[in-house]
Order: structure tokens, then sequence, then C-alpha cells
């Protein structure tokens, strides 16, 4: 089995050599992709359609497994995690590029849908849905349905429906991508100010190079391969 | 909010489809609420004529036909005179379209047999000879024909009189037109003939001794047969085919609903298979995936069970108010029945839903960031 590399104690994630294969090998999603994350740190993952970002954030939020290379959670081999459902449940938060709320549930209900998982009493669950709610400004919509709110407002419920079980890590795939300028602001704003207030781990994925800054590093990807690593202040020097 | 309270939410999305889902299993249950209900009901209110009758063994020709097959009176005699046999009471028993009823039954009765004695009378007289042309209603027959003491009712060609209402203290009793056995073998041009002999035994006696009555019986008249009263029924080749037929529809229609909720669940499964990509990727297990599908496949079946229940009662009420089969129709409605149905229901639901939760459980996670 691969082993991390000697890492520092506040890695949250690293991958090495990672590669991920479809239709037998015919499709290389990823091509030995090697990088590390710090604890805290957030990061934006950039690349053109088809480069390989969304597969490596399914790695990382353990949705699929690699094909080889390596890839560690604080030292600890991801794929072979004895529980994976744990491990999403419990240390990962994911947001959408379509929100994926539940059409047929109000918000504070689509809030508590990953709190299921954990064996949390019914008046438990409500009032942590509740104190999200409150965290992403929309305790006035808690009873409304998906259908009846902005994308803007959608997004902020799956932000806090992310945030349900206390992750370390979001996970964000374009989530800003079906909102306009203005609704994109504030999500980010919103992602960063939890980021900061709650040290939590950022990796989002976006082809918007002015979202991307708002993020402490970013990883460039192409054809399976990260071709950038840095901040954004050198994003000049991006290939 | 409860896991429950999500699983029902799981129905709702799609409520024509629920709906029509719904429709399919109640009507497979309202299947076997009615035809096992009457089956047991008419086995039952049988049972209970015989057991107002005093009898405790019926001797009978049982053919394939609802009406047993006549034979020769001459048996009568000798079953008197076996021990152990206190009083005989014969038969003819025939099924007929009479006057506005398109089937009832007619009973002609050994005249000063026991069989008259149970008949409480309402109101009327019973006949004075065993020639008068006369006929007493059981009250449904009477309330059926809209008929009363001193008025005419017509019987094949034949014209009698009504000359009292009875209570028989058994449905099938109260649903019969009664006269004496010779008028009714003059009408049915079956004289000398008999086609049931309710047989009583004298007080105490054990169930072996019952038998060897029987066995003694068949013996004096091999081409009849003689079963206590109890299994009379259960002996019919008639009767188990309409049990057997009665059982074999209710399979086949809660084997339609089997089919339409697997293809409701299959369906909600191939839809949902995003949103339950989504539950992967926010922590949930598999199982409790499975769990989803299957609570929502059975609470189908509860509700479907329950709606088929109402559906099964409220149809039989109408069948027996039917001018062509009312006061023949006694069904057993029992809490036994309406629970046993609903278990079926929900049964039923979780077994459909056994191959969409098995396919459920195999959707990947990596769906969820697919758009």
């Amino acid at each position: 089995m691969m082993q991390p590399m000697k890492t520092l104690e506040a890695t949250i994630f690293e991958a090495v050599g990672l590669r991920k294969e479809y239709d037998g090998g015919q499709v290389q999603a990823l091509r030995g992709v090697d990088f590390r994350i710090a604890k805290g740190e957030s990061v934006a993952i950039i690349g053109p359609s088809g480069c390989g970002k969304t597969t490596l954030l399914q790695m990382l939020g353990a949705l699929d497994k690699p094909s080889s290379g390596g890839l560690f959670y604080c030292g600890e081999s991801l794929p072979d995690l004895p529980d994976l459902s744990a491990y999403r449940a419990g240390e990962i938060g994911f947001i959408f590029q379509s929100f994926h709320l539940l059409p047929t549930f109000t918000a504070l209900e689509n809030i508590q849908i990953p709190m299921f998982g954990a064996d949390l009493p019914a008046s438990d669950r409500t009032a942590q849905a509740m104190t999200l709610l409150q965290l992403v400004g929309l305790e006035h919509r808690a009873k409304h349905f998906p259908a009846k709110m902005s994308g803007g407002e959608r997004q902020r419920i799956a932000i806090a429906r992310s945030l349900a079980n206390g992750p370390s890590v979001l996970l964000a795939d374009e989530p800003t991508g079906n909102l306009d300028s203005e609704n994109a602001r504030i999500i980010l704003d919103l992602l960063v100010r939890l980021h900061e207030q709650q040290g939590m781990t950022l990796v989002l994925v976006t082809h918007d190079m002015t979202i991307a800054r708002r993020a402490s590093r970013i990883l460039r990807m192409k054809d399976g391969r990260i071709v950038f690593d840095g901040n954004p202040g050198t994003t000049d020097s991006i290939p | 909010m409860t896991f429950l309270s999500i699983v029902f939410r799981g129905l709702t999305r799609r409520p024509v489809r629920t709906g029509l889902t719904l429709v399919g299993i109640s009507i497979g249950i309202a299947a076997v609420v009615a035809l096992v209900g009457i089956s047991r009901g008419f086995e039952r209110s049988w049972e209970t004529g015989l057991k107002a009758r005093g009898t405790d063994i019926v001797v009978s020709k049982m053919g394939s036909s609802l009406a047993p097959k006549p034979f020769s009176d001459v048996v009568v005699g000798r079953i008197q005179a076996i021990p152990n046999v206190a009083a005989v009471s014969s038969q003819f028993v025939e099924l007929l379209s009479i006057e506005s009823s398109e089937l009832m039954m007619l009973s002609g009765r050994q005249w000063e047999g026991y069989a008259w004695q149970n008949l409480k009378l309402l109101s009327g007289r019973l006949p004075l000879t065993d020639r008068e042309m006369a006929v007493v209603l059981g009250r449904t027959a009477a309330e059926v024909l809209n008929k009363k003491p001193g008025d005419p009712l017509q019987i094949e060609t034949i014209e009698l009189t009504v000359v009292g209402i009875v209570d028989g203290g058994a449905v099938v009793e109260n649903g019969s037109a009664i006269l004496s056995l010779p008028v009714l073998q003059e009408i049915m041009g079956e004289q000398g003939r008999v086609n049931v002999i309710d047989v009583r035994v004298v007080p105490g006696l054990s169930e072996a001794d019952l038998k060897e009555v029987c066995s003694e019986i068949i013996r004096l008249a091999p081409d009849v047969t003689a079963v206590a009263a109890s299994e009379h029924l259960s002996n019919s080749q008639s009767f188990r085919m309409v049990k057997a037929m009665s059982w074999g529809t209710s399979l086949l229609a809660v084997l339609v609903g089997v089919l339409g909720v697997m293809n409701t669940m299959l369906m909600t499964v191939f839809e949902r298979k995003q949103e339950i990509s989504v539950l992967l990727a926010l922590g949930w297990r598999p199982g409790l995936i499975v769990r989803m599908i299957l609570l929502e496949s059975a609470l189908l079946g509860f509700l479907g069970g329950i709606a088929g229940v109402m559906i099964g009662v409220g149809g039989i009420r109408i069948l027996q108010n039917t001018a062509a089969i009312r006061g023949l129709l006694e069904p057993d409605l029992r809490a036994g029945l309406l629970l046993t149905s609903v278990a079926i229901a929900v049964i039923v639901g979780v077994v459909s839903g056994l191959y969409p939760a098995w396919r459920s459980s195999r959707i990947t996670p990596a769906l969820a960031l697919q758009s």
C-alpha cells in the first residue's frame, strides 16, 4: 500500500500519484496527481471542463475510489477508511452547483437531512437546523419550500445543510455556477466567512478566476494533472 | 421531522402515481376481503343453520352443482333404526328463481320432522297438513319477495299461499321459502326422493360414536355421504371449489398489486437516483436508503390495505342489498379477516419493495456531482 510522504501535523489531505480511470483505462480523469492540503486552508481548484477537478472532489469526498495512487486524510488512507459513510457524514460538508435540495421538504427540514445518520432526538435536530438557518441569515424562510426561494437562498440553505454535522472540510462544486453575480458574491462571502470563523478547510471547484482568487491557494488542473499550485498573488504565472 | 415523515413525503412527490398504485393494491385487498369474507360467511351461516335446527349429522349426495343430488327416501327409515339416532328429518332443498328473487333457497321439510321446530313464527301460521299448498317465508325472504301472510306465491308453475313469516335463527333459514316435503316433491316432480337428511343423535354422544353412526349410515346407503354437521360444508366439492376460486382470484388480484407496487417503487428509485446519491454524499448509509425505500413500499401497502378493506366492506354491503342475492349473503367480516387483509397488503408492499430497495443500494454517491 502506498504510504503518505512524511507529512506535517497540520496536513488534512495528501495525494500521492493519484489516478482515476474509467472504461477500463480508456478515459483517464486523473493522471498522477500530487498535492497536500493543510488543515484550515482554503483551496480553489480551477481548470477547463473535463480537466478532472470534479473527479478530484469526488475522491476527497469519498464518493468514488481512486484507480491507483494514494489519497490520505489526516494520515489515513482515505479509500481504506472502515466507514466511508461516517467519514462523509461527520468530516465532510458538500455544497453542489445545483443545490440538490429535496423539493418536498422545507428549508428547515432540508438542513436536517444529513443529521439522520446520527442518533439525534428530533427536537435537537430542529434546534440545530434553526441555528444554522440563522447563520446563513434565512431564519425567516424556515418553513418555505425550495421552489419558493431564489437561487441564492437555495444555495445558502444548501450551505447550512453542509454544516449540519459540524464537518472539518467543506467541499464545494461550482457553488456559484447557477447564480447571478450578486448572489454569487453573497455566497462567496458566506463561504469565506465560515472558513475564517469556524476554521474549516475549504476546497472549492470553480472555473471563475475571480472566485478562485478569494481562496488562499489555487490548484490549476489540465488534462488530469495539476499544472499550477500557488497562492492567488502569483496567478500571473498560471499556465 | 422524523424518518417516517421523510418516507411519507417520498410518496407525496408523485401523488397521481401513488394514487393509482394505491387503487391497484386496494382493489386486490378488496377482492380478498369480499371473496374470502363471502365464502367464510357462507360456511359460517350454513353451520349456524344446521346448529339452529339441532342437526348433528348431514346425509347427502353432494355433486358438483350447488344443491345436492336427490336420492330415494327409503333410506330415511333405515337411518331412523340405527342405534344412537334420536331423530331424522329429511328435506328436499333447491335453489330457484322465485318471482322477484333471482335466487332463493326452497326447503321442503319432512312433515312433522324436527326441522320445523326451530322456526319461530313472526306472523301467520305454519302449514296445517303435509298436503296444504302453503309456504312459510323466512323474514328476509318475505322482505325480498315483498310478501305477507295471505299473499299468493308462484313457484315454478304452481301457485301457493304464503301462510306465515318465520325467524329461523340463521341467515340461510331466514332467506328461505319453507314448505312441506311432499308439496315441494310434487312441484319439482321428484316424488319419493329427498336430497338432504338431517340426523340428530342421542345427547352426549362421543365423537367416536358419532363417526360410528356416520359409518353405519354409509353402510346402509352406500351412494350417500354422512358427515358431522361441522364438516358438511368442507366436504362439499362445490363449496371447496368456490373457496379455492375465491382464494385464487384474491391471490391473482394481490399479485397484480405486487407488480403495481414494484413498478412504482422501481420508477421511484430510477427517478430519484441523483437524490439518493446526494443523500449518500451527505452521509446516509446505504442501509438507511434501503430502509427508506422498504418503508415507502410498506406504507403504500398499508394505505392500500386500509383503502382495500374499506372498499371490500363497502362493496359487500352494497352487494348484500342487491335484489339478486339479498338474504343469501352473510359475509364473515370479523376483525381477524380485516387485519389479515391489511397485513397481506403490508407484506405485499415489503416484498414488492425488496428489488427496488436492492437497486437503490447499488447507486453510487459519485452521481451527486453529475449535473
